[in-house]
């Protein structure tokens, strides 16, 4: 039967993975119209799952797959779902993202959201038939990589379904292990290992069932206008060039991230930019599914064995940060973290922690060094074996920081355990913010504060409280195209965001909702992952940056220095100009 | 006036070139330079005497500029470079 709500089916579907037991629970449409879908929604039903108070490991731990009301509507960019669990990196809130056929596919099952608890008994593929819910033994897809997985998986079960899949290292519960399908990675957080620790291999789905949309025709007619701005200007980068030719950008304002985080600018940075890289290699282009910005560009390597995605966070963590300047390393380690289940960023950061850590004798392994491609791909290889030093690189640079000692936390390139992504902080100050006050750590996903150092409103390199809000600004664009889900590198092609978006789920929904509701229900979801940090534990003083950023300038640049109290007085602001408490108590 | 301007992204790609030289005595003389010299860069990312929307410019790596009238002195460097540095 149809749902009456447009937009939605108006249940979610809940599995009890140790009896493989099933429900369909009901959403309401306050509950819908309140948060929206996607992170949003996800969020909130953690929170009433009580997933906060729970580790994230255990089988009492919940993990919800959520789809949003955008989902199968002709907009552009629209087949994404949102992975949502406590991280258990972090010990705080979690939402990864990613699109895929999955996105489509998990909808037409008839639900608005996926949620799984318990544990299954064995190694397990979920099959999500429709409405019917099945385990499978998984024990055949032991051990294989993500890639082998979806393609042995649709082999034997038919390519009508879609998949997501843990590698190796979410199989072994490596705590920034990913979720993937289709290439793409539901990526930071670990949520990998969550779906790990529950003996789920994979989850496959298929369904037919296809919500209705308010205004069909007046959507369709909106969604051609979004697509021919896709392919204007405001896209131009990504689908030219993709994230990569960010590097050479950053190395020049001395913000790219190099030998963990000890510069800010990289001598081998024109060897691994994509514009060198794609004068020896064969470039291909490629796109999520539903997208018409095709921002993936995929480059071949000299082997002969493929072809790897490279997004500028892969290359700046795996080359710069570890002091690789080798592109076919770069590209060989990518494709390891594809296959692996690994997210770059943390891979990266905790290897160039540990390289740092080896440097300062704090770590007896002499083989791991800046600039060792060989070194690099060991130490990948070794998380997801558990093999060696791999078992406390699995751990994350947080942890392992803890387990070395001797105040080598001072230079662990994380926040709340996230590691840092590939915008230095102190030449990005409004970034800086943004990362200290993230609810999932460091994070360029939830908070686009780079974009305010990128303009004219702020001296980048001497950022004051007066920026705040404009950092509450970016956090909430994020949060409302997470919980509608759009994609972020559409964003250039709005003119007002809140009211345009509010036009779209006016169409597809049929609510009156304006862009003032859509203002004050994105502020709503960033409190309430502030809500979930609150209950699983959070404190003020997390929200900061590693000691030696907040103590040493960037020696390439003098003037991209921060101190504890300049990040505090941001950090008040922003707390206050969220209507919290000056220290972040809600 | 004349200034080292260097090109980064999409700018690169339309000029062709990483690095050259412009004359003129504030931004928006060197970006009619510019456009005048390099058409497929006008075409996307010079309009006039000033940027098109999703581009800026850099004094010396330190300061975001965008006024036509930012004066320049001999020797100055502007970089050129998209607006959108996510990724």
């Amino acid at each position: 039967m149809a749902s009456p709500l447009p937009g939605y089916h108006g249940c979610l579907l809940r599995i009890y993975l140790s009896t493989g037991v099933s429900e369909q629970v009901a959403l309401d449409e306050t509950l819908l119209r309140s948060t929206i879908g996607g992170s949003g929604l996800g969020v909130e039903l953690l929170l009433r799952e009580g997933a906060a108070e729970t580790d994230p490991l255990s089988p009492d731990a919940s993990i919800a797959f959520v789809f949003s009301p955008l989902v199968g509507s002709p907009l552009t960019t629209s087949a994404k779902f949102a992975v949502v669990s406590k991280s258990p990196l972090t010990g705080r809130i979690n939402d990864s993202l990613a699109s895929s056929g999955f996105a489509l596919a998990g909808k037409k099952t008839g639900h608005d959201a996926i949620v799984l608890t318990g544990r299954a008994p064995r190694l397990s593929i979920l099959v999500i038939d429709e409405g019917v819910v099945r385990l499978e033994s998984a024990e055949r897809y032991r051990g294989l990589s993500t890639r082998e997985t979806e393609r042995r998986l649709r082999e034997n079960l038919g390519s009508e379904f879609q998949t997501a899949t843990v590698g190796p290292a979410g199989e072994r519960q490596v705590l920034f292990a990913t979720i993937s399908h289709d290439g793409r990675h539901a990526g930071r957080g670990g949520s990998g290992a969550v779906l790990g620790s529950k003996n789920i291999k994979a989850i496959a789905v298929r369904g037919t069932v296809r919500p209705h949309w308010a205004e069909p025709a007046a959507l369709v007619e909106l969604a051609r206008k979004f697509s021919e701005k896709s392919f204007g200007p405001a896209t131009a980068k990504y689908r030219e060039l993709g994230t990569a030719s960010n590097l050479l950008t950053f190395n020049r304002l001395h913000v790219l991230p190099t030998r963990n985080f000890q510069q800010g600018s990289f001598a081998g940075a024109e060897a691994i930019s994509p514009e060198q890289i794609s004068v020896a290699r064969e470039r291909t282009r490629s796109s999520c599914m539903a997208c018409t910005i095709g921002c993936e560009h995929l480059y071949g390597l000299q082997n002969g064995t493929g072809s790897v995605r490279l997004e500028y966070e892969n290359l700046f963590a795996l080359g710069p940060l570890c002091g690789i300047d080798d592109p076919e390393v770069i590209l060989a380690a990518s494709r390891l973290c594809d296959d692996l289940g690994l997210d770059t960023i943390s891979a990266g950061g905790t290897i160039a922690f540990a390289m740092e850590c080896v440097e300062r004798g704090l770590l007896d392994e002499p083989w791991l060094k800046f600039g060792d491609g060989a070194s690099l791909l060991q130490s990948l290889d070794s998380i997801a074996t558990g093999d060696g030093l791999g078992q406390l690189l699995a751990q994350g640079s947080r942890r392992m920081a803890h387990a070395i000692g001797h105040d080598s936390i001072d230079f662990a390139p994380q926040v709340k355990g996230l590691e840092i992504p590939g915008y230095d902080p102190r030449g990005l100050q409004t970034m800086a913010l943004g990362f200290a006050v993230g609810s999932r750590g460091a994070d360029h996903n939830r908070s686009g504060a780079y974009e305010v150092d990128f303009s004219t409103a702020v001296d980048r390199c001497n950022v004051g409280p007066e920026s705040a809000h404009l950092a509450v600004e970016t956090e909430d664009k994020a949060a409302l195209m997470d919980s509608l889900i759009l994609c972020k590198f559409l964003r250039g092609v709005f003119t007002d965001f809140f009211a345009e978006s509010a036009e779209i789920l006016r169409l597809v929904t049929g609510w009156d909702v304006t862009g003032n509701e859509l203002r004050e229900t994105a502020g709503r979801i960033v409190t309430n992952k502030k809500r979930f940090n609150i209950r699983a534990g959070w404190t003020p003083d997390e929200d900061t940056l590693p000691p030696r950023m907040l103590r040493q300038a960037l020696p390439d640049d003098p003037r991209a220095a921060l101190s504890k109290e300049s990040l505090g007085g941001l950090i008040r602001a922003y707390n206050l100009a969220r209507g919290w408490s000056a220290d972040g108590w809600i | 006036m004349q200034v080292v301007v260097e090109l980064f992204g999409i700018a690169r790609a339309r000029a062709g070139v990483g690095q050259t030289t412009a004359v003129g005595d504030c931004l928006g003389d060197v970006l009619a330079d510019l456009a005048a010299r390099f058409p497929p860069l006008a075409e996307s990312c010079i309009a006039g005497r000033t940027l098109r929307s999703g581009f800026l410019a850099n004094l010396g790596g330190k300061r975001f500029v965008t006024a036509p009238d930012t004066p320049l002195a001999d020797g100055d460097t502007v970089l050129l470079l998209p607006l959108d540095a996510g990724g």
